[in-house]
């Protein structure tokens, strides 16, 4: 099963492709003995398992259909954004080597050509929005802007039952350091009245009786963050409460 | 001159998201117009709560189920059996909400969320299609064609359909359901805007393509990039106009207007239209009653240039 994508592995790990006195490097002519691998680590497979749609990661045989279909690794051309080898790291539990691809895994912008070509029914994307969590989630790797905006999204629907895109959009810039200048947002806004494209009103645009709905969904949202790692302390920064 | 419905049973649900509301309001507002000249008829869910899209998910399978499978719960009180959703994201999460109620552990725990939050129960029964897909189900090529009373002639639209749209079919149910769209090759919107007498560029390589919107605001880079790339294809291809069926899409490329100006020039940029804009035009609307100003790409100069009232 083991097939490393060997333009991905870092330079400096070349020297240790030597198992047992095996020179595993994949160098033409080498005899490649079948070993067996047995210092596999399963907490990040046990932890995507309990993942939305997580436990299908076991059904992947490795063909990489995924990679091939991928628009980031294809059409936007990062050769990095690997979902067949997430997977494969996944599954061998070298977190070690997952960080090293911390920068490029939350990368996924959801188009679902994966989960759509995989022959055996994974749903990598989820899958690999999973692997992305576990770093985040243990602390192993910084929070991307992607989970702190997925954060904020949730959080603000999470409010009225709709979402405020414009408190959204004010919240994660902010949130993100980034400068709108008052001019900006100003022009931005007022071309969205003029167009009558932006929610007027502030009772219009909710959705009536959420107060009860918005209590139950925040604690099992609260409940379901922090269970996901038992074993490691940290646990991500909290979603949801009053604001 | 109408398309009855198919039998007496009540219309669908529509189910209009946030989008729809908003942001998207042109689409909603040219929707209607669509439909009615097609007699075609659609149910709003009162009441309705934000799908959730790829965003919730990634925190907790219960919740990501719970917001779509409260609609359709509403959507089965209504007693209807079909949704009907025109954003490719709600389509996704709403069917994505189906596929997960049929795991039986699943459906009691979000059934307790539901009930205990004060919403009927969801047992499943509510299928979901694209807005597009009921179009082309219900008045066809042929309907369409009879409807119109100002053909786009001369027109070049390049179809965009966007990533949700068909994909995954394990969720959405494109190309299994009978009647459905080709998950690899959708032609729906070709057709139909071919019958409103469009000219529609064959190889439009961008068709399928992800817009990037689900990182509209996270990853510019990736997301000015892929909507650059939307425009790119379509200068390439030779359209005037490009044909969406997705706010999301929509909102991304004008949001990033600027950015796509600055860095690949003025001349990439060109007007972007949800495709009932388009089939509203031909229907006889005018360019002010299909709200195509309200557009920031504008493509009602183009149309008023190209003489549309």
């Amino acid at each position: 099963m083991p097939i490393v994508e060997r333009s991905l592995v870092e330079v400096d790990r070349l020297e240790h492709l030597e198992l047992d006195g095996v020179d595993v490097s994949g160098d033409w002519n080498t005899f490649l003995r079948p070993r067996v691998l047995t210092d596999l680590d399963s907490k990040i497979v046990d932890w995507v398992k309990r993942q939305p749609f997580g436990d299908t990661i076991s059904l992947c045989w490795q063909c990489g259909a995924c990679t091939a279909s991928c628009c980031m690794h294809t059409d936007y051309g990062m050769p990095e954004f690997n979902p067949r080898f997430f997977i494969y790291l996944a599954q061998v539990g070298d977190e070690k080597q997952l960080r090293l691809h911390s920068a490029a895994l939350w990368r996924c912008i959801s188009c679902n050509k994966c989960v759509e070509r995989c022959p055996k029914g994974v749903k990598v994307e989820e899958v690999v929005h999973a692997i992305g969590r576990y770093l985040s989630a243990t602390g192993a790797a910084p929070e991307s802007p992607a989970d702190r905006f997925d954060r904020a999204y949730t959080d603000n629907l999470l409010e009225h039952g709709i979402l405020d895109e414009a408190a959204l959009y004010r919240t994660y810039e902010r949130g993100e350091g980034r400068k709108t200048s008052l001019g900006d947002l100003l022009r931005k806004g007022l071309l969205l009245l003029r167009t009558g494209r932006l929610r007027t009103g502030p009772i219009a645009h909710r959705t009536r009786r959420w107060a009860k709905m918005r209590t139950v969904l925040r604690a099992r949202l609260e409940e379901d963050v922090h269970a996901v790692s038992p074993d490691q302390p940290k646990a991500p920064a909290s979603l949801g409460g009053s604001r | 001159m109408s398309i009855a419905q198919a039998s007496n049973e009540p219309p669908p649900a529509y189910y209009p998201g946030c989008s729809l509301d908003g942001l998207g309001s042109p689409y909603e507002t040219s929707a209607r117009l669509v439909l009615s000249r097609l007699g075609l008829s659609l149910d709003r869910i009162d009441d309705f709560n934000c799908c959730g899209a790829t965003e919730v998910k990634h925190f907790s399978q219960d919740v990501s189920v719970a917001l779509p499978a409260r609609n359709l719960a509403l959507a089965r009180s209504m007693g209807r059996s079909q949704v009907v959703a025109a954003c490719n994201g709600c389509v996704y999460s709403l069917a994505r909400a189906n596929h997960a109620v049929e795991n039986d552990e699943t459906r009691d725990r979000v059934n307790d969320l539901l009930t205990r939050g004060g919403s009927p129960a969801y047992d499943g029964g509510a299928s979901v299609v694209h807005l597009l897909e009921f179009i082309y189900q219900r008045a066809g090529p042929e309907g369409v064609r009879a409807a119109v009373r100002r053909p786009l002639a001369g027109i070049v639209v390049a179809p965009y359909y966007g990533c949700l749209y068909s994909r995954p079919k394990c969720y959405t149910g494109v190309g299994r359901r009978p009647g459905s769209d080709n998950p690899e090759h959708p032609h729906f919107l070709d057709e139909l805007l071919v019958a409103c007498g469009a000219r529609v560029v064959g190889d439009f390589s961008a068709k399928t393509i992800c817009c990037g919107g689900g990182h509209a605001l996270s990853d510019l880079e990736v997301s000015v990039a892929f909507s650059a790339g939307i425009l790119h294809e379509a200068q390439r291809a030779g359209a005037d106009v490009v044909a969406t069926i997705c706010p999301l899409g929509q909102v991304n490329i004008e949001n990033h207007l600027d950015r796509i100006r600055g860095t690949y020039g003025d001349e990439l940029v060109r007007p972007v239209a949800y495709f009932t804009q388009l089939m509203s035009l031909a229907f006889g609307s005018s360019v002010r009653e299909a709200r195509l100003g309200d557009n920031f790409t504008r493509p009602d100069r183009f149309f008023r240039a190209r003489g549309f009232p």
